[in-house]
């Protein structure tokens, strides 16, 4: 690939780091000690700087090596996608025990069928509505949990629990964590990137945000629609110098620079600032390509389709090819922070619409990755903060159902053409094998390598965790 | 701890080791929290207190499950097969079935199989780490802990330590840390050069660098109270209280957005950074400082609720939806913010870890936690006038007045409205010509009213009492499940068993009195100790939040005892601690390399050098714009603007909590400012390549290149003389020969403005310029 020479002088780098960190540890110093100042990208006691965006090692052997969410805020409906309910109709207007449970407006309306038809799809013969006709033909690689369910059901704190583990915007997000637990593979990008066409989902900057871990981990975040290279990293290009303008300037900067390093005989942050020039002025060129999709095939643009999801589905397969450990994508077609919310109203109209505008998009990223050989080592997790009562709001809505819903995953370890968990007869809530979202996180984070427990942060006296003190791995779905 | 144990219960002492430490571990990350949350409802003293105790077992120490409950002992250590408590996780028996509404998890119950086959290690139960769990009804042995743990103990004046370098030492810190040294076969550093300590003290005190004239005019003074009289004229800057707010301000985690999920802006949070600039200008007396802070506006003379800013502009969590238990947990998320900052920020205590268990490693219970809590929740936001009372009161009747004329108006066409006998809307069409000059008259006089009425005064967001009740311990934090009473006082630790609750309101104003007492063995080491940190890049305690048991120890801990002390017997004057620690001899070192002292102590923590550091962002930003002549210098006020259109000290620009509202946000996170969710304990340092990225690309960089390229050319005396001018504006010192042969070069004969734009924006990215020798 592009960066290929420098990642290899990186990775030597690295390992001559790591040999120096076990020199250390064995000379008694602390593990913890260096381990931190490593992550900092602090002055190791020994001298040169170590990236926080450093490839580190996982705990066990990793099943996925990167993460692509594909976030639906709002709370797109399970039973009008992909948790078929034919129970529905033939109680439809009925409110049975089962189902009389307390929702967030608390509308006390009977069952309300699907509106969608559904179908049987694939090898596995699941059935999927009639809105994911696309994502539809690749359900035998895709592992759906039926049994999700979490702890409120308003969108701020549904968002925010789904993307922190918690419901106030104050802890790291799930990719800052997995770029502080596992670095990236690249140190020309952000270890995490988050994209979004037009909204950002509610919460926003929190969903992608590093909280108290160091401020490398934190995701830049990317509006597909205007899709500049610039709004991930900021002020990569010259105004006015050409490049040997630049490259004149820098040598002269790096002569003054080496000069004092002379006067000093030794200063960590000025031997680790040279390196981090040379790498800023590369990035400046490398970096632009990784945006511009101009150079895919005709045959990739046409699999992908023209909506902003979809180019937001490219974008994310070619940051991940690059190194990038995580990338988020949330899904809107508007201006609305909690798309899929257009469910309150009108089932109909919000779900077909939205699900038209990402399903190509999503399926062409699942057939593409496979296409590459790199569906194996990614993972591909697609849901919302909650689900959608099948209860009916108002004529043809639904209101926000927080005790079951539906979320899938793909790709890097996890099973192929598989449903795990259930929700009662008619899809209000988890009943069998249920998974909380600390669960989810902790499954995902144990495909990435990590075990959810000893991922920490010592801050404000406390060892902090993406899943607080819960969470348990779902073993039932991995391969 | 062995003699209390043998005391207490002698029989768990026999046959069981003590565990090591990952048997601790495990024990406090697996075990403990799972008895906690599926047993400890029924089986703890919690319950036994409340009544509530099943089978007489308790299962939240050794010592009750050894003895067991009704059906005998539940517990044998090493022998899963044998312990009644597998038998009822596994549900092997239909009566004992436990918990009884859903059995645990599979690797639940393997958490507690391997810990009943390793022997059922329980920290504290046998002797072993940490040393602070204690038996009985008491989680801690209180006395033990107040006499072992040095933040604790009294803090105690000793006398100077003798060093054999009688020459050396300037200050009484210099005895301190020369003994040390000294027993460790070290020397200091010599002094600084004369133009490095000068730029050190500038940008130490005031976060800006010194002028060619002020350079100048140090190297020419002899005397010997030259370093003295500048040490003088910076703690007398305005530019001081600047710098120096800055750093409390990361301890106040201080933002101007509420940081919920939406962020909202608060508008008026400026003055109470402004409020902190001023109090260190006037060297507030630190005891003031923070009482004014808990408790400002229930202070009997002179009221400054300003300072209640630092707990006020905190985050305030919410939910979007108006579910109960997400409204419970924003109170709760809230709250915890409240603690946190007070007792990290002035106490050096993570009394937060204590929200829903007691803290597993300092002596500090969850009733404790909503001790202070309680002092919290009997609060509320509010706005308060900050103006005379005259102007308040000019503004309300004016309001008053213009509310008045509406409600004439309205009444006139209604009364109208009825005589005619037509709609209010038509009303005006079917007045007679007198009638309507009436009503225009008026509305001339409402709108004179209204141009006249003198603007909104000035308010500061502070907090007000609210009532005065004591709240209860929320089990396992959840305030919807209330447990015992848990009287607003001061921790048990520091104040005793029988510290007196408070019971004046929301307790404020007595909290801050025992924060501020002199017996208080933590505020005066807390705040002496950030003051150090601050001035050396590392803290006498490298953990300047935490003085706890996981929080490091002092490296000269009769050196922070002394300066504490003598803090609170000079009146807690600021001050004159930095002019105690910047006449030092200690202070004063050079921050040279020495290869064989790196080698013994890389370190530093003897302090045979100054620490190199950088500068903060904010004082890197401002020196930019200080040596190209730009810098606005005005001391206080709001932001006018966001950054990148300002030209005032970054202290002034508008920042959010969640780091994405303004301009500034990203700008300050990339050079290491912390987030503002919590308080902040230091700053780290990263070096990553979009700093430079910024340095050679920024419109910002790009900007101040184009101004200094320009004021270098205009400068007379030909290219070594515009060279010196400008090496001293910016590092302080003269150009050496090469560096001009450098700059000769690069320039050439007949350089064009273009030229000299792109090579200040090399001296501007230079290393010299951000870092702090």
């Amino acid at each position: 690939m592009k960066f290929l020479q420098h990642e290899l002088a990186y990775r030597r780098a690295t390992q001559q780091q790591l040999t120096r960190r076990e020199a250390l540890y064995k000379m008694g110093a602390g593990m913890g000690a260096i381990g931190l100042a490593a992550m900092l990208g602090e002055r190791a006691p020994a001298g040169e700087l170590i990236s926080p965006l450093a490839p580190k090692q996982p705990h066990f052997a990793p099943r996925a090596k990167r993460l692509i969410q594909l976030f639906m805020p709002g709370g797109p409906s399970q039973v009008d996608t992909f948790d078929y309910k034919p129970m529905l109709a033939k109680h439809a207007g009925e409110r049975p025990a089962s189902v009389d449970r307390k929702t967030l407006r608390n509308t006390k309306m009977g069952l309300m069928p699907s509106p969608f038809g559904f179908k049987q799809y694939g090898q596995c013969g699941k059935w999927v509505s009639d809105i994911f006709p696309e994502t539809a033909r690749c359900v035998d690689d895709i592992s759906f949990i039926h049994s999700m369910h979490t702890d409120i059901p308003e969108h701020a704190g549904g968002i925010l629990m789904s993307n922190l583990g918690a419901l106030q915007p104050n802890r790291p997000s799930l990719g800052a964590w997995l770029t502080y637990g596992l670095g990236a593979d690249t140190q020309n990008l952000p270890g995490f990137v988050a994209m979004s066409p037009r909204a950002q989902p509610r919460g926003r900057g929190a969903n992608w945000g590093n909280a108290f871990l160091p401020g490398a981990y934190a995701g830049a975040y990317v509006n597909i629609q205007e899709m500049k290279p610039d709004a991930v990293i900021q002020d990569l290009k010259s105004a006015g110098l050409s490049r040997t303008q630049q490259r004149e300037q820098l040598d002269l900067l790096t002569k003054i620079n080496q000069m004092q390093l002379a006067r000093l005989q030794q200063d960590q942050n000025l031997e680790a600032g040279i390196q981090a020039m040379e790498m800023a002025f590369r990035m400046q060129f490398s970096v632009p390509e990784v945006f511009d999709v101009s150079k895919e095939s005709d045959e990739t643009r046409k699999l992908y389709g023209d909506t902003e999801f979809a180019k937001g589905c490219l974008i994310a397969r070619r940051l991940i090819e690059e190194g990038v450990r995580v990338v988020q994508l949330s899904h809107s077609i508007d201006g609305y922070d909690i798309a899929w919310d257009t469910g309150h109203g009108d089932i109909i109209g919000g779900h077909a619409t939205l699900a038209k505008a990402c399903d190509q998009g999503i399926a062409a990223l699942l057939t593409d990755l496979k296409g590459r050989g790199l569906l194996d080592e990614t993972l591909v997790v697609w849901g919302g903060e909650f689900g959608r009562a099948p209860t009916s709001e108002g004529e043809k809505g639904r209101d926000h159902d927080h005790y079951g819903y539906t979320v899938w995953m793909a790709g890097g370890g996890v099973k192929k053409g598989f449903s795990y968990g259930a929700t009662d007869e008619f899809g209000c809530s988890a009943v069998e094998n249920r998974v909380h979202v600390h669960d989810l996180n902790a499954t995902i984070l144990h495909l990435m390598g990590l075990n959810h427990e000893k991922l920490t942060y010592r801050f404000s006296g406390r060892d902090y965790r993406l899943t607080d003190v819960h969470g348990h791995v779902v073993h039932g779905i991995i391969a | 701890m062995l003699s209390a144990l043998g005391q207490v219960a002698p029989v768990i002492a026999e046959g069981i080791p003590a565990p090591v430490p990952e048997q601790v571990e495990f024990f406090e990350n697996k075990v403990r929290p799972l008895l906690a949350e599926q047993c400890y409802g029924c089986h703890s003293a919690e319950a036994e207190a409340k009544g509530k105790l099943k089978a007489g077992l308790r299962m939240d120490s050794l010592a009750g499950l050894l003895k067991g409950g009704d059906s005998g002992a539940s517990l044998v250590p090493g022998d899963p097969a044998k312990s009644l408590i597998m038998e009822a996780v596994n549900y092997g028996n239909e009566d004992m079935a436990m918990p009884p509404k859903a059995k645990l998890a599979e690797d639940q119950i393997r958490i507690l199989t391997e810990w009943v086959k390793m022997g059922a290690p329980w920290p504290g139960a046998v002797a072993g780490p940490p040393a602070v769990q204690a038996h009985g009804a008491e989680p801690y042995d209180w006395a033990k802990i107040r006499s072992s743990h040095w933040a604790f103990k009294p803090i105690i004046k000793a006398p100077l330590p003798e060093a054999s370098g009688k020459t050396w030492p300037r200050s009484e810190i210099d005895h301190f840390v020369l003994a040390r040294l000294e027993a460790a076969g070290l020397l200091p550093n010599p002094p600084a050069e004369k133009h490095l300590l000068l730029r050190r003290a500038y940008l130490d005190l005031i976060g800006l660098p010194p002028s060619p004239e002020q350079i100048a005019a140090f190297l020419a003074d002899d005397s010997p109270d030259a370093f003295a009289k500048v040490v003088e004229t910076l703690l007398a800057s305005g530019h001081y209280g600047e710098r120096w707010a800055r750093h409390w301000l990361d301890v106040a985690r201080y933002s101007e957005a509420h940081g919920g999920f939406g962020d909202k802006p608060l508008p008026h949070t400026w003055r109470f950074r402004d409020w902190v600039v001023r109090s260190f200008n006037a060297n507030l007396p630190y005891d003031q400082f923070l009482t004014s802070q808990i408790a400002g506006d229930l202070l009997v003379e002179n009221p400054d609720p300003a300072g209640t800013g630092f707990f006020a502009v905190g985050p305030t969590y919410v939910g979007d939806g108006g579910d109960p238990e997400a409204q419970a947990q924003a109170e709760a998320e809230t709250l915890a913010d409240r603690v946190d900052t007070f007792s990290r920020g002035l106490l050096g205590l993570t009394v937060a870890c204590a929200r829903c268990h007691d803290h597993k490693f300092d002596p500090i219970t969850t009733k404790d936690y909503y001790a202070i809590a309680g002092v919290f929740r009997n609060t509320r936001l509010e706005e308060f006038p900050a103006a005379p009372l005259a102007e308040v009161e000019a503004f309300k009747a004016s309001q008053e007045g213009i509310r008045g004329q509406e409600k004439r108006i309205k009444e006139f066409l209604a009364a109208a409205a009825e005589r005619l006998g037509t709609g209010k809307k038509e009303v005006e069409k079917s007045l007679s010509e007198p009638e309507g000059k009436t009503l225009a008259g008026l509305r001339a006089d409402l709108e004179s009213r209204k141009k006249s009425a003198p603007p909104m005064y000035p308010v500061v967001h502070g907090l007000s009492d609210s009532g005065s009740a004591d709240m209860p311990v929320a089990l396992r934090g959840d305030l919807r499940k209330p447990g015992e009473i848990a009287p607003r006082r001061f921790l048990e630790i520091v104040a005793g068993k029988d510290a007196p609750p408070y019971t004046k309101g929301s307790g404020r104003l007595e909290l801050a009195r025992s924060v501020t007492v002199p017996d208080n063995p933590l505020t005066a080491r807390v705040i002496v100790n950030r003051v150090w940190g601050w001035h050396f890049g590392e803290a006498l305690v490298r953990t300047p939040s935490n003085f706890g048991l996981l929080g490091e120890k002092p490296t000269h801990p009769e050196l922070l005892d002394w300066l504490a002390a003598d803090f609170m017997e000079h009146g807690w004057s600021l001050k004159r601690l930095h002019r105690q620690i910047l006449l030092s001899a200690t202070w004063q070192q050079s921050s040279h390399f020495d290869k064989e002292k790196f080698s013994r102590d890389g370190d530093n923590r003897l302090l045979w050098r100054m620490n190199p550091g950088k500068l903060a962002v904010e004082a890197w930003r401002d020196t930019l714009l200080a040596v190209t002549g730009e810098l606005d210098p005005a001391i206080g006020g709001p932001a006018a603007d966001e950054i990148w259109n300002s030209k005032r000290r970054t202290i002034y620009v508008s920042t959010s909590r969640t780091g994405e509202v303004y301009q500034a946000d990203q700008f300050l996170r990339l050079f290491d400012a912390p987030a503002a969710v919590s308080s902040t304990e230091k700053r780290v340092t990263s070096t990553v390549p979009q700093q430079y990225l910024f340095m050679m690309n920024s419109p910002f960089m790009r900007g101040r290149a184009q101004v200094l390229g320009d004021r270098m050319r205009a400068l007379p005396g030909g290219l070594p003389e515009q060279l010196r001018e400008t090496y001293l504006r910016l590092y302080s010192r003269p150009p050496e020969p090469a560096e001009l042969q450098l700059a000769s070069g690069w320039l050439g004969s007949t350089p064009g403005p273009a030229r000299w734009h792109d090579y200040a924006q090399v001296l501007l990215s230079a290393h010299e310029l951000i870092q702090v020798q």
